[in-house]
């Protein structure tokens, strides 16, 4: 009896010393990565994701379902089923929700009580439709006087429009090879459907918006997919009747007389756009953003309230993303958010669960993707990493989520290079002007979570890309990202 | 590299296509051949082309993933021994030519794209032998996509086969939906000869029709299976969902419900559908008068019952046809002149048209 009791403890301890062996050795990571069991049979690309109050998740797929999953028992239910690439959701009720589909903005409600929707209503379908593969919906997003916002995805020059269109036609964008086009109303458009249900242009120059979210003080953002006119991915703060840069949409502005958008000289184009708030860096930061998200959880997914997280199809990882007004613009920083911690591609659409995790739902469709649902947990240890990027006067101050070592005060521990990505009709951009900047000095707060770094240069119109080095935290951890990338419109003077 | 002085080049094509793929899924040279290989992006984003050593695809592509900042200005090609020819990131429109002679001794030779994202799918193979290559479909070399895209091909076939010999094509093979789905049901779709906001409704009785939400109007009806989503369902390219069936009838005439004035066409406004015991029953406006229709199939599968209810405006409403289109009518009320069924004015309650198949028609 004695001999088998500490047979047992010496099993247990085997077992808790394997369990330690196998484990990150270093420490404990601050978020974990969970994958949702998805239903047999499902095609998992995930078009859409919300929560209702009670923590269930709604989910739309791309071939036309929309799922609720609970998560305590872990169980998916049909809610409607049929819908033509579902790519976003505003819940009203639980029975009760607004989605985005290609042919319409549709009310999927169940009257009878039954759990399936019985009610597909048209709320808007005052929009064209090509049957162009790339004309994509998304939205609807609802602000708090009750409008609700909607992005309408350019057209394909790789596809066709079909002999039969929904809306009136346009032949000025058909003729160029290789641009994105807008064969009808209003595609490269954000839009404003109002209460009394008029959906009204908002703002142009999209090319592909496939992602819209409000910031914690209602900011509307809208990424883009690097492209023609899109040197790189950009996160665009959406203002009414701003135009963002790509021409096709122009030819639906109204009293629009200035003929094919896209023989405008580059200039003209240039003076007329607004700029990108934040900049990703192809390859390097993002490939392909998709739909921002709000930290509205009041630390219950860590230090970062308030900053914005987007999804990246093309890297296993989320973006973060910290703003700040100058000169009465919104510009500031990205860096990425939990590389390489199971995390899958494809990561199309995000949400906060009442819990405070983050949702990602994945999707592919012909791009680089992946499928299914994963969530994100911030396990309450805090990470060592950047909280935010802000501009000086002659240069920049890091703010860090903890206290760091000695390591903060040295200049050779910080790289800087600067560049800027051209605004141009071909698909993407080079880096242009890539140099070095020179670190003139570097001040360290007195709680050694701030450092105020001096540069030789500050330009508007640059990316600034930070590199960093042999930087820990008092407690010894490493910094969790080594890279950041503040884009410098405006200058603070 | 010695048998390549007296072999002939080998010219080949290879083009990058939109949903991460090569159109040529693999090629076979002989050992020492001299390959002329010309590569030109036909998608919308960028790619490249780099031949690995055998088995060392998955190698090279995860050592480009990892250049992280390198990346662009290598073109995402590692420097390495296993890459043995690239050609460097092309934008969409290019094109690019290489010539290279491959080894003496047999081996299949891995193609594959680095841009980040792309190797794990966009790949395939170049078999250096003097033997035949093994069956496409098996052939684990080439990628995932391409191999189910040659499955496909060869159970299209059979399919098409089994359909001309009247036998029905198999629906079973594979689940499409966490459900499985009972007739009837819908699908958003686009179909061919509707506008892009078509409605694919399934019915008992292998039954079918094509309803369309952008001009509000029954299009076509077929029997047999109902539709084969895989064009539709693919993503980053055109692809209408495809009939699999015989369609019966076709709408013919400019529009088919008039409202007061019979010469003038109605404006129309899709207001969405209810399911009624999982029936779709359609509700638009046709100028301000407000129309539910719902289509259900004749209890012998012979055709199809339409009803509408009309909430009254108190005009004239007129149903249309074209004696071609491949069906007879009859109702139940409203008089039938030439190609017309007048119902009487303001009434709410519903009415019936009943469209009877017209035997072996084909349209």
């Amino acid at each position: 009896m004695k001999n088998n009791f500490y047979k047992g403890w010496i099993i247990a301890f085997i077992l808790t010393l394997n369990l330690f062996l196998s484990a990150n050795p270093v420490e404990a990571q601050s978020y974990r990565v969970e994958s949702i069991t998805m239903p047999e049979g499902l095609s998992s690309e995930t078009g859409a994701i919300d929560f209702l109050p009670d923590g269930r998740l709604v989910a739309c797929f791309l071939r036309g379902e929309v799922m609720i999953y609970t998560p305590g028992t872990k169980t998916w239910k049909l809610f409607a089923e049929g819908l033509h690439e579902p790519l976003g959701i505003s819940i009203v009720s639980d029975s009760e929700f607004l989605v985005v589909q290609r042919p319409e903005l549709t009310r999927i409600k169940d009257t009878d009580g039954d759990g399936q929707a019985d009610l597909y209503e048209t709320l808007s379908d005052d929009f064209g439709i090509s049957g162009n593969y790339h004309e994509y919906n998304y939205g609807p997003l609802k602000d708090d006087k009750g409008n609700l916002f909607l992005g309408f995805n350019t057209a394909s020059s790789r596809g066709q429009i079909m002999k039969e269109v929904r809306g009136k036609k346009d032949s000025l964008g058909l003729a160029h090879a290789s641009q994105m086009f807008s064969p009808v109303a209003y595609r490269g458009w954000i839009m404003k459907l109002t209460p009394d249900g008029k959906l009204q242009p908002y703002a142009s120059g999209l090319r592909s918006p496939n992602g819209l979210g409000f910031d914690l003080k209602g900011n509307l953002f809208a990424a883009d997919n690097q492209g023609d006119w899109v040197g790189t991915t950009p996160l665009y703060h959406i203002k009414e009747g701003r135009f963002y840069g790509h021409p096709a949409s122009l030819v639906w502005k109204k009293d629009w007389n200035s003929g094919d958008p896209f023989k405008l000289p580059v200039q003209q184009l240039d003076s007329m756009r607004t700029r990108a708030s934040v900049l990703f860096p192809h390859n390097i930061m993002a490939n392909s953003l998709t739909q921002p998200v709000a930290d509205h959880t009041q630390g219950k997914f860590g230090p970062f309230s308030g900053q914005l997280f987007a999804g990246e199809m093309n890297q296993g990882r989320i973006l973060r993303i910290m703003l700040e007004e100058v000169k009465g613009e919104l510009q500031g920083a990205c860096i990425p958010f939990i590389d390489q911690q199971g995390l899958r591609k494809g990561n199309n659409r995000l949400a906060f669960a009442p819990d405070g995790s983050l949702w990602v739902g994945q999707a592919e469709h012909g791009w680089a993707g992946d499928k299914g649902i994963q969530r994100i947990i911030f396990t309450g240890k805090q990470p060592a990493d950047i909280d935010s990027m802000n501009l000086t006067l002659t240069g920049f101050d890091l703010t860090f989520t903890q206290p760091m070592d000695a390591g903060i005060a040295d200049a050779g521990n910080y790289s800087f290079r600067h560049y800027y990505y051209e605004y141009h009709k071909t698909y993407g951009s080079d880096q242009f002007d890539v140099q070095s900047v020179q670190i003139k000095n570097i001040k360290v707060s007195q709680d050694k979570r701030k450092v105020s770094i001096s540069l030789a240069n500050l330009k508007p119109g640059y990316i600034y890309e930070l590199k960093l080095n042999n930087i820990r935290s008092v407690s010894g951890e490493p910094l969790a990202n080594s890279m950041i990338c503040y884009t410098l419109n405006n200058l603070k003077n | 590299m010695a048998g390549s002085k007296n072999e002939p080049v080998i010219a080949v094509t290879i083009n990058a296509v939109a949903g991460l793929r090569y159109d040529l899924p693999r090629f076979k040279v002989k050992p020492g051949a001299q390959v002329k290989l010309t590569f030109t992006n036909q998608d919308d984003m960028s790619h490249n082309l780099v031949f690995t050593k055998p088995g060392a695809r998955e190698e090279i592509v995860n050592t480009a993933l990892n250049l992280g900042d390198q990346g662009p200005a290598m073109n995402f090609i590692p420097e390495s021994d296993k890459v043995l020819w690239s050609i460097a990131i092309l934008s969409p429109g290019e094109t690019k030519t290489i010539t290279f002679t491959v080894p003496d001794s047999v081996g299949i030779f891995p193609y594959v794209c680095t841009y980040p994202g792309h190797g794990f799918v966009m790949y395939g193979a170049m078999y250096v032998t003097n033997d035949a290559m093994p069956p496409i479909q098996n052939d684990l070399n080439i990628s995932e996509l391409s191999r189910s895209e040659e499955k496909s091909k060869i159970a299209g076939n059979t399919v098409e086969a089994a359909s001309n010999k009247h036998v029905h094509a198999s629906t079973a093979s594979q689940m499409q939906h966490p459900y499985k789905p009972v007739a009837p049901y819908l699908y958003r779709v686009f179909i061919d000869d509707a506008s892009p906001a078509a409605i694919a409704v399934n019915l008992p009785h292998q039954i079918s029709y094509c309803w369309d939400a952008g001009s509000c109007r029954l299009r076509y009806a077929w029997e047999g299976e109902f539709l084969d989503n895989t064009d539709f369902w693919k993503g980053h390219k055109d692809g209408n969902a495809k009939i699999l069936g015989q369609i019966f009838y076709r709408d013919k005439t400019e529009f088919p419900l008039r409202i007061g004035d019979f010469e003038h066409i109605p404006v129309v406004r899709f207001k969405g559908y209810k399911l009624i015991d999982r029936y779709p029953e359609f509700h638009y406006f046709l100028n301000k008068t407000e129309i539910f229709e719902m289509l259900k199939p004749k209890e012998d599968g012979t055709g199809l019952i339409r009803t509408f209810t009309i909430a009254g405006s108190g005009e004239d409403v007129w149903f249309t046809f074209d004696s071609d289109d491949g069906v007879e009518y009859t109702t139940l009320k409203g008089k039938q002149i030439k190609g017309r069924i007048k119902l009487s004015s303001g009434k709410t309650h519903p009415f019936s048209v009943i469209m009877t198949k017209k035997k072996d028609l084909k349209l």
